[in-house]
């Protein structure tokens, strides 16, 4: 009884209460129960709020002490259970030190280097990365590599040639002129721009969408979005061969992951199949996404979205759709894979894009409805926690859109031009390279990045693998638990890309680039790295010309010095000493 | 097609007169008084800085706020689920689809945001310096709002525009404007494709030298360089400790890299010490094999709380138990410091030490983006494997151009002596605000040379109140609420600028003043400084406090006086 002996020593109010409301006829364990209830009462005056509680306590008590104790009951129970979880894993794990078995593991412990140091085989990518003089466009000069000025720029994403247009850059210089470069601060406090919203406006009317909403960054658009709409226990179908962001935002978000081989929507209807019967038990229907990109970054495959529609009606899914590559290239007008299949915007849920490609400017954008966007203004974290594009680049974007719906006969002139240019040096590319015995073209013919890869046949020649990196991804749905170790054939790989870039360059004065996929992050195997063609209409069609006369040569070169698994040694050697 | 008030007007036309103009963007200098050096004293301890704590009433009523809030949201969900249920119907079920997001999570955004709605994004237009000038607007409906063509002109202590950079005219303004004339609109190409040019290789260069590193990347967006850089340097066998109020793109980095977390208590180098000694002793978890490497991340200056971190303490820790040090200096660079060059020049300490020191371009220098700086040795592994660098847009040249010319303005390479005056400015007018601020009886947080100063008003209901009362005063403030803050210390954030002049400060303390009077925000104990009489909660008369601060703010720290 030492307890209850206690409580009487406390504070008075709680004398107060149990001298008077303590009933005499209750059994000796209820009291005792009580007498310590009371006891533990006391403390709750000290905390902030406490007083409220207490004065609730009091007064049920005096009603009823069983059901006080039986409330408070329930209540230690639901703290226990919130906190169950968490204790389970930390508690029973944890070793005990004394201190100094502590100090003696301190001292024995050697930690690695923050960062593996870059190592010789490595080293060539960033020297082989173009550095350029003064402004950059469809001719540059260089300031690297083979130096030269005039060289035609096969490797920018301004595929419409709008970053260095009279008119844009004029309205650009205006908002510089009278708001700074700057928008100092975060579109939910001061950082929302007049600009801002007529771009969201314009965007919005240029897709035939209600509403949209602006990033500063175009690879963190995805990564962004998607987590704000899948949490854990949603369940995200997914094309295989998706871009990084999104691979990072499934990661993040922690959904359920299903995947459909590449573009494969004979499998991808297989798998929705396959997961109806379960998702029909659900009592309440978690969120269901298809997601996919327009054209991919990493295959330059188109993908093919009116077969995904009827899908994704037929079993209810939304779609994410990344236009990243697609927009203001496909369609009469620009308006990306919906436009070009003649498929109504509303029917495809999420779409986000990059305003740093077509449009020659910079940011990201998703466009949709106005309560997914409106839903992302307070949970998007790269919309809340970052401060809003430069006005200036808003602006930019909204001329350019003013720009791409300047028409002739029902299409967008600089589009149609582009799209021209596209098919020109895809068929006039493949006829080039019909008979190459080492490389082929492995996209669609509507991306505005032609995909070069080595072919098969030859890569197996020279012991090159499938693929790289891990298929755990895939295979689980959970990203494998460690990063992709350095693959020296992937880096011998792309190598070969590069001495073709570096000949391309050096003879014809012609800059292309490759796929720069970074292995180690990459949670998707990566099938072939690619040569990367990138048509942009401040070229023409004699640039394409120069470019495609003698490319063979060049390629049966470089491949034919490259036979046999042992030449990739010397290969190597060549590497190191780039 | 929408009605034509409810969309936003055009601007107006702003004809006054340049010369007038650019003092609404930045103010003259009105006395040399007004300028002050902030360092931390050479051989003095770090100065933890007290967070004062409200009557426990006030605690109460905010506590009961907020239920009386929740119970009433979820009153009105559940009878308006039955009596309208067109206006819920994006959160029930719709013909096979799971509602957008569910009621339970967007309790808190249509519950309590959604009615001071008002107070978040007003639209602007003009350079957001000295003065910001507001859309007038007015709430119809839910989350319409319609505009009567009118707009305000109102005093900035709302952006991050410390150095007072964000201006339409100067030096700056002619580089970013010649850049476009010379290099065009967009950075047209991820950086390890093509587009590196020699614009991008000076400007991280400058940064380099600035910061005190020997090398620097630059990446075009502030959050997504946090976002993206913890993939290349953790992995799933690094530890990564990081402050329990770091930024959302700290935490969002780690989650994407795949590292364990630790979180320690803000600023508590105790609990720091501990979480590394129990970290390397238990090793990582289930195997109890040592952890590959432990970083620290940590932020300079704290945005909500505006602490500075005991950067002396963690480089000691982290070189007595070998861990790597990453230091986000997003809200630091530029506006701490007697040389602007973060919180290793306050507190005088090598900037070669912290292994990893980022920074965002677009708070002190008007820009936009954010640079990872460190050892040549760091920065080519990091160059070489971060995933912006090779998939995302690279900086466009107008923001490098603003970069370059605003930083070789601090650094007196451009107008020497402005540079100066910015700094000193800036930290004589943190200090000047927030020790007049103290004296009236307020509680604010932070460090006495912190830009930052939360005001705490604590109840849910005051923060739509000081926000509109301001407003209509002609004062633009930020309010910060939960999730960004602690339930209960729900807070106005000013950020000071040196584009501010004494009597700008002046003005704001007279208006606090009257509305601290008003809705009843003056609660300070007195614990954390500015009162007349030791022991007695602080509450000078305005007058009082006009007359003195001057002097008053130059004394060292601020939380002893008088
Ligand atoms: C500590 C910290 N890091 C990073 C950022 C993100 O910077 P930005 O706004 O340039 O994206 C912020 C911005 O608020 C920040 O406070």
């Amino acid at each position: 009884m030492s307890e209850s002996e206690y409580i009487f020593t406390t504070t008075k109010t709680t004398t107060a209460i149990a001298t008077t409301t303590l009933p005499p006829t209750l059994d000796s364990i209820t009291s005792t129960l009580s007498d310590t209830f009371v006891h533990y009462l006391n403390y709750l005056g000290k905390l902030p709020g406490g007083d409220y509680l207490l004065w609730y306590i009091k007064a049920s008590y005096k009603d009823d002490p069983i059901r006080s104790l039986f409330e408070l009951m329930l209540f230690i129970f639901g703290v226990r259970y919130f906190l169950m979880s968490k204790r389970k894993e930390n508690k029973s794990e944890l070793v005990k030190f004394s201190q100094r078995e502590i100090d003696e593991l301190i001292d024995d412990w050697n930690p690695t280097e923050l960062v593996e140091p870059v190592n010789d085989t490595e080293d060539w990518q960033l020297k082989s990365i173009p550095q350029i003089e003064g402004p950059n466009g469809p001719k540059v000069k260089l300031m690297n590599l083979t130096k030269g000025e005039n060289v035609l720029n096969f490797a920018i994403n301004d595929f419409l040639n709008l970053s260095r247009n009279e008119t844009i850059r004029h309205k650009a210089k205006d908002i510089i002129s009278t708001t700074g470069v700057g928008a100092c601060s975060a579109p939910n406090f001061y950082g929302t721009q007049e600009v801002h919203v007529r771009l969201e406006e314009d965007i919005s009317s240029f897709m035939h969408t209600d509403n949209s909403i602006i990033y500063g960054q175009d690879f963190i658009t995805s990564t962004s979005v998607l987590p704000a709409f899948v949490k854990r226990g949603d369940l995200c179908v997914v094309d295989s061969g998706v871009n990084l962001a999104i691979q990072k935002a499934l990661v993040v978000s922690r959904c359920d992951i299903s995947w459909y081989n590449h573009n494969d929507m004979n499998h991808l209807e297989s798998v929705l199949k396959e997961l109806k019967p379960g998702l029909d038990k659900q009592k309440q229907i978690q969120r269901r996404f298809i997601v996919t990109e327009g054209i991919f970054d990493n295959t330059g495959e188109l993908v093919n979205l009116p077969e995904l529609v009827k899908l994704k009606n037929q079993y209810k899914y939304r779609v994410f759709l990344d236009e990243t590559n697609s927009i203001g290239v496909l369609g009469d007008f620009g308006r990306g894979v919906t436009e070009h299949f003649g498929i109504d915007n509303k029917e495809i849920e999420i779409i986000v894009g990059s305003m740093a490609k077509s449009f020659g400017s910079s940011g990201g954008f998703c466009t949709g409805t106005k309560q997914m966007i409106h839903h992302q203004r307070l949970s998007s974290l790269a919309y809340v926690f970052s401060a809003s594009l430069p006005p200036y680049s808003a602006k930019v974007t909204s001329t350019a859109i003013e720009e791409i719906l300047h028409q002739k006969n029902g299409k967008s002139i600089i589009v149609s031009q582009l799209q021209h240019l596209i098919s020109y040096t895809f068929k006039n590319l493949l006829t080039h390279l019909k008979s190459s015995p080492f490389i082929e073209i492995v996209n669609d013919s509507s991306s505005p990045t032609i995909h070069l890869a080595l072919k098969n046949e030859y890569r197996e020649s020279i012991g090159l693998p499938q693929y790289y990196g891990n298929v755990e991804f895939v295979r689980t749905g959970k990203r494998a638990k460690f990063n992709n170790e350095l693959d020296e054939h992937y880096l011998l790989e792309n190598f070969i890309l590069q001495k073709i870039i570096d000949e391309v360059l050096k003879s014809k004065n012609i800059l292309l680039t490759r796929s720069k996929a970074l292995l180690e992050h990459e949670n998707l195997p990566i099938r072939r790295p690619r040569l990367l063609v990138l048509v942009n209409i401040g070229l023409t069609e004699n640039d394409v010309d120069s470019l495609i006369t003698g490319f063979n040569d060049i390629i049966n070169d470089i491949c034919t010095s490259i036979k046999t698994p042992n030449d990739l040694t010397t290969l190597r050697n060549e590497m190191i000493n780039y | 097609m929408k009605k034509p008030s409810n969309t936003l007007p055009q601007a107006p036309v702003d004809d006054r007169p340049p010369e007038v103009l650019a003092d609404l963007e930045f103010g003259k200098l009105t006395s040399k008084e007004y300028l002050y050096v902030a360092k931390h004293p050479e051989n003095e301890p770090y100065i933890k800085s007290i967070e004062d704590e409200p009557p426990l009433f006030i605690y109460i009523s905010t506590y009961l706020s907020y239920l009386i809030l929740i119970i009433i949201g979820h009153i009105r969900d559940f009878f308006g689920k039955i009596f309208k249920p067109q206006e819920y119907s994006h959160l029930v079920e719709q013909n096979g689809y799971a509602p957008w997001y569910d009621g339970f999570e967007s309790f808190y955004e249509r519950r309590m945001k959604n009615r001071i709605d008002d107070c978040f994004a007003r639209p602007i237009y003009g350079a957001p310096g000295r003065f910001i000038h507001c859309f007038d607007r007015k709430k119809v409906g839910k989350s319409e709002y319609e505009y009567p063509g009118t707009t305000s002109e109102c005093l900035n202590l709302s952006s991050y525009n410390y150095l007072g950079f964000g201006q339409s005219k100067g030096v700056c303004t002619t580089h970013a404007l010649k850049s476009i004339d010379d290099y065009g609109t967009s950075g047209c190409s991820p950086r390890a494709g093509a587009g590196t040019t020699d614009l991008h290789l000076d400007c991280e260069a400058l940064i380099a030298d600035f910061v005190g590193q020997e090398d620097a990347i630059l990446i075009s967006q502030g959050y997504g360089t946090n976002g993206f850089v913890f993939p290349s340097i953790a992995d799933p066998k690094t530890l990564v400790i990081s402050d329990e109020l770091n930024h959302a793109s700290i935490r969002f980095g780690i989650r994407v890299s795949g590292a364990q977390v630790k979180v320690c208590k803000h600023n508590d180098m105790k609990d720091l010490e501990k979480v590394i000694r129990n970290a390397i002793a238990q090793g990582q978890p289930k195997t109890h094999r040592p952890w590959n490497k432990i970083i620290i991340a940590v932020e300079g200056l704290y945005s909500m709380e505006g602490n500075l971190c005991d950067l002396r303490e963690v480089v000691r820790l982290k070189e007595k138990y070998k861990c790597y040090l990453f230091l986000d200096e997003a809200h630091s660079i530029g506006a701490i410091g007697p040389n602007g060059r973060g919180v290793c020049d306050y507190f005088g300490i090598d900037p070669k030490k912290i292994d990893i020191l980022m920074g965002t371009l677009t708070k002190s220098f008007g820009a936009t983006g954010g640079y990872i700086s460190g050892s040549k040795e760091i920065m080519k592994r990091i160059r070489l494997s971060y995933a912006t660098n090779s998939y995302g847009e690279s900086v466009p040249p107008a923001v490098l151009a603003q970069i370059i010319s605003s930083m070789k303005v601090i650094k007196g390479d451009i107008n020497p002596g402005e540079g100066l005056e910015r700094l000193q400015r800036i930290a004589f007018n943190s200090r000047y605000l927030r020790l007049g601020l103290k004296r009236l009886g307020f509680i604010v947080y932070g460090a006495d040379d912190s830009p930052v100063i939360p005001l705490l008003l604590f109840l849910p209901a005051k923060m739509p109140a000081v926000s509109r009362m301001l407003y209509d005063m002609g004062i633009a403030i930020v309010i910060t609420a939960y999730p960004a803050t602690p339930i209960v210390s729900g807070r106005v954030r000013l950020c000071v600028s040196s584009a501010l002049t004494k009597e700008d400060l002046d003005d704001t303390l007279r208006k606090f003043n009257e509305i601290g009077d008003l809705v009843f925000l003056k609660f300070s104990s007195g614990r954390a400084g500015g009162s007349k009489v030791k022991g007695k909660p602080p509450r000078w008369s305005i007058e009082d406090v006009l007359a003195h601060n001057v002097e008053d703010c130059k004394k060292p720290n601020l939380g002893e006086m008088p």
